[in-house]
């Protein structure tokens, strides 16, 4: 008996050793999301380049791989990241700093990858994966006769009276707040982030939500998970919420009859950066599996499970020539993307750079907005 | 013979040998607790300390711009610092940004003043290019935080190695140009009305959660065995059920279009089209809450009502008090180790919860912990995180010094 398990115990000790020292660990939000990503580019970057890659689920934020670095030990490698946290970690120096025609593959007509990309990235550290959308939905079944088709709609409380579903925190709600009282963004123009850095351009962006949260007739109900929006609109809580544009498409496929309104939307990004001294680094297979993954059709192969879209100009056109491309076999995904022509008539860009340097004051004063509710 | 001392069968004097034998017992007694005081200075001693550490050390920014500290020093605090000032801060900041280790500092500015980050990242950037002299002109063109004499004031207040500004920060103070202390922006006061939710949110579900309890507990603690059983299997359920789970599973019951509204509309306690808001707000809080910490009151409560011997009441009912008078004077008192236990555990637990309230709570679901939270995961301030952990730390101490002075530590019983 004692024999069998130091064996085991040997056998698992050399089993550990030998993943840990060929794995590439990424680590990403879970859910629908992860399993995106896995299947759509993890699962063949791994089978490529023979290299495992392993999938770990975290909640964001950077404080776990600042611990590891802190206590010298780093397990992680890749990192699935929004773009303030590519600006924080590369200030802390957690991330390597990419270069990045020479660090990424081409698209398969040769224009570098600087020039793939939709835009520039918000640090030396960051690599595009999706794009997703901050834009509101609302119950088909439910609404009645009248629906709502603009971002003013959604704080339009005398046609469509009832609750309104917000994030809870400012990101997002101050965007479409200003928007809403009459800044118009354009095609994602700087303007919104103009008005909301001049004088009182905080202080009108929150007195609009603040009388659309106070309104006997409207009321806010504010989201935490990004699954309890379809959830909300589903069992009737609230009549509009905002949201993240996967969700409500998978809501959508399960068959709850929801309706995205895209008319001011926020596009946002996704990330991966580099951990530095990871495992994979100094061997450089954890570069490998990202350059790999970030290919043209490493991004058009997550876009199969979910309804983001990936960074590449050049791997819409594989979906569009691929369609119908979604899992299922019968859904076409490119009306879906957030990049779609019909979806981005007017948008705002994020801007990782508004809230890196201000999201620590505008939360203070967002928080005690909500305590005076 | 009187000074010849006893010797033991070696030749060692006997007071000698013994006292050796006894080290050793000692040794082996001290031997046994070891790894549970090895496990509390790990666990508990050192990660405290640290914490408090953390919330007053400063020293980063100190060894990183010398220089520019040095020159601050004779600064007023009422205009833009002169030249020799600018020029300080290029002799730091220069080496930084061409050595990359820049980064630490706009994180750490940043938390001082919003607006920090972006405008040393510009700086970072075209500070290779300057010409050695004019060295205000060159900084007030590259961003305007070099115009503002607010950024210099911060930067100026972030000079001493130790500082408690963090702690102010979490009253809603902190440092004018002077270094007296005054009270944050009118819109930026939240600390105070977090603080004062959290109180009160753990003082209210410590109190429903002691008028439930205790005629669960009683009840738990007279019925028969069999009965009992069944009751207790009942009170731990939940308690053998994930946080999140139960949280969840409330959500399910307390919205609007939920079974307990379908209930009171059903009864005709109010109409279809106006149902009541169970959630989102502080009832949604209570209620999740006080179920979920149950149990901890339960269950003090319930070993100490198990000690009183029933024939106590019955002897005060024969001396003629009323079944009141005899619950009042005899059991109740003898109750007090309980709830006193009960209560502590409920409050201390209830003061740190975050999910339960930011799930169910909605606007008012955000408290302290939510904060440092956010704080240690988002914006990576630890420094402020460690410096709301302890005055937490501090609170809770409070409590139990109170408690202790009122009830008497000795007088509290766990089982």
């Amino acid at each position: 008996m004692k024999k069998i398990s130091k064996l085991l115990l040997a056998l698992s000790f050399v089993l550990s050793i030998t993943t840990s020292a060929f794995a590439v660990t990424v680590v990403s939000w879970g859910g629908a999301y992860t399993e995106s990503q896995k299947l759509g580019y993890g699962d063949p970057t791994a089978a490529k380049l023979g290299i495992p890659v392993n999938w770990v689920d975290y909640t964001g934020g950077l404080s776990e791989i600042k611990a590891q670095k802190e206590a010298g030990k780093i397990t992680w490698d890749i990192i699935d990241v929004y773009a303030k946290d590519t600006i924080v970690g590369c200030d802390e120096g957690i991330f390597h700093e990419f270069d990045f025609d020479k660090d990424f593959a081409p698209a398969p007509d040769g224009t570098p990858a600087s020039q793939d990309f939709f835009t520039g990235m918000p640090s030396k550290c960051a690599v595009g994966n999706i794009l997703y959308s901050w834009n509101y939905a609302y119950n088909d079944a439910t609404i009645g006769a009248k629906k709502p088709n603009s971002l003013k709609d959604f704080f339009d409380t005398k046609n469509f009276p009832g609750k309104r579903a917000i994030y809870k925190g400012a990101m997002s709600n101050l965007e479409i707040a200003i928007t809403a009282d009459g800044v118009n963004p354009g095609k994602g123009s700087d303007l919104t982030y103009r008005k909301l850095e001049a004088d009182g351009g905080i202080d009108r962006a929150m007195n609009k939500l603040k009388a659309l949260c106070t309104d006997p007739n409207g009321g806010c109900v504010f989201w935490n998970a990004g699954a309890q929006p379809p959830e909300l609109l589903a069992n009737g809580e609230v009549v509009m919420a905002t949201g993240w544009n996967g969700r409500f498409f998978n809501a959508q496929m399960e068959g709850t009859p929801l309706v995205q309104v895209w008319d001011g939307q926020i596009l946002d990004y996704e990330y991966f950066a580099l951990v530095k001294d990871g495992p994979g680094y100094a061997d450089g297979s954890a570069m490998k599996v990202l350059r790999e993954m970030t290919s043209t059709e490493g991004l058009a192969g997550s876009a199969k499970y979910i309804a983001y879209a990936p960074w590449r100009k050049s791997s819409i056109a594989i979906i569009d020539a691929g369609e119908p491309w979604f899992k299922d076999g019968k859904t076409s995904m490119v009306q879906h993307m957030p990049t779609a022509p019909a979806n981005t008539k007017r948008y705002i860009l994020m801007n990782p750079d508004f809230w890196a340097d201000n999201q620590d004051e505008i939360g203070e004063k967002w928080e005690a907005m909500k305590a005076g509710l | 013979m009187s000074t010849e001392k006893i010797l033991s069968s070696d030749g060692i004097p006997l007071e000698i040998s013994l006292k050796k034998a006894e080290r050793k017992n000692k040794l082996k007694a001290l031997m046994l607790v070891g790894p549970l005081f090895l496990f509390l200075i790990i666990t508990y001693i050192f990660p405290i300390g640290d914490m408090l550490f953390r919330s007053v050390d400063d020293r980063m920014i100190t060894q990183k711009l010398p220089n520019t500290f040095a020159a601050l020093e004779k600064w007023d605090g009422k205009e833009l610092p002169d030249e020799a000032t600018y020029e300080a801060f290029y002799k730091d900041f220069y080496p930084l940004a061409i050595n990359k280790e820049a980064g630490k500092l706009y994180q750490r500015l940043n938390y001082e003043k919003s607006g920090f980050s972006s405008g040393l990242k510009k700086t970072n950037r075209t500070i290779k290019k300057f010409e050695k002299a004019n060295y205000k002109e060159q900084f007030m063109a590259t961003h305007k935080i070099w115009k503002d004499v607010d950024y210099w004031i911060a930067l100026k207040n972030t000079a001493p190695n130790w500082s408690y500004a963090k702690y102010l920060k979490g009253l809603d103070l902190k440092f004018d140009q002077d270094r007296n202390i005054i009270q944050q922006d009118e819109d930026r006061r939240i600390h105070k009305i977090l603080w004062l939710r959290t109180i009160k949110v753990a003082f209210w579900v410590t109190v429903f959660c002691f008028l439930l309890a205790y005629p669960i507990s009683h009840l738990l603690a007279t019925l028969p065995m069999k009965y009992s059983n069944l009751l207790m299997i009942c009170v731990l359920l939940p308690f053998w059920t994930s946080l999140l789970v139960r949280t969840s599973s409330w959500m399910v019951l307390l919205q609007q279009q939920g079974p307990i509204n379908d209930l009171i509309v059903w009864l005709g306690w109010a109409a279809d089209d106006n149902r009541p808001e169970l959630m989102y707000n502080v009832v949604g809080t209570f209620v999740a809450m006080t179920q979920i910490l149950l149990p901890f009151m339960v269950l003090p409560l319930y070993s100490v009502m198990k000690t009183i011997s029933p024939s106590l009441m019955r002897a005060g009912k024969s001396l003629g008090g009323t079944p009141f008078t005899a619950f009042r004077q005899i059991y109740f008192p003898l109750t007090i180790p309980g709830i006193g236990a009960g209560c502590l555990l409920v409050f201390i637990l209830a003061i740190g919860y975050y999910i339960t309230p930011a799930l169910v709570g909605g606007a008012s679901g955000s408290l302290i912990s939510n904060t440092i939270a956010y704080h240690m995961k988002s914006s990576l301030d630890w420094s402020f995180a460690a410096a709301l952990g302890s005055m937490l730390l501090v609170g809770v101490l409070t409590i139990y010094w109170i408690y202790n002075k009122l009830v008497g530590i000795d007088n509290i019983k766990l089982g």
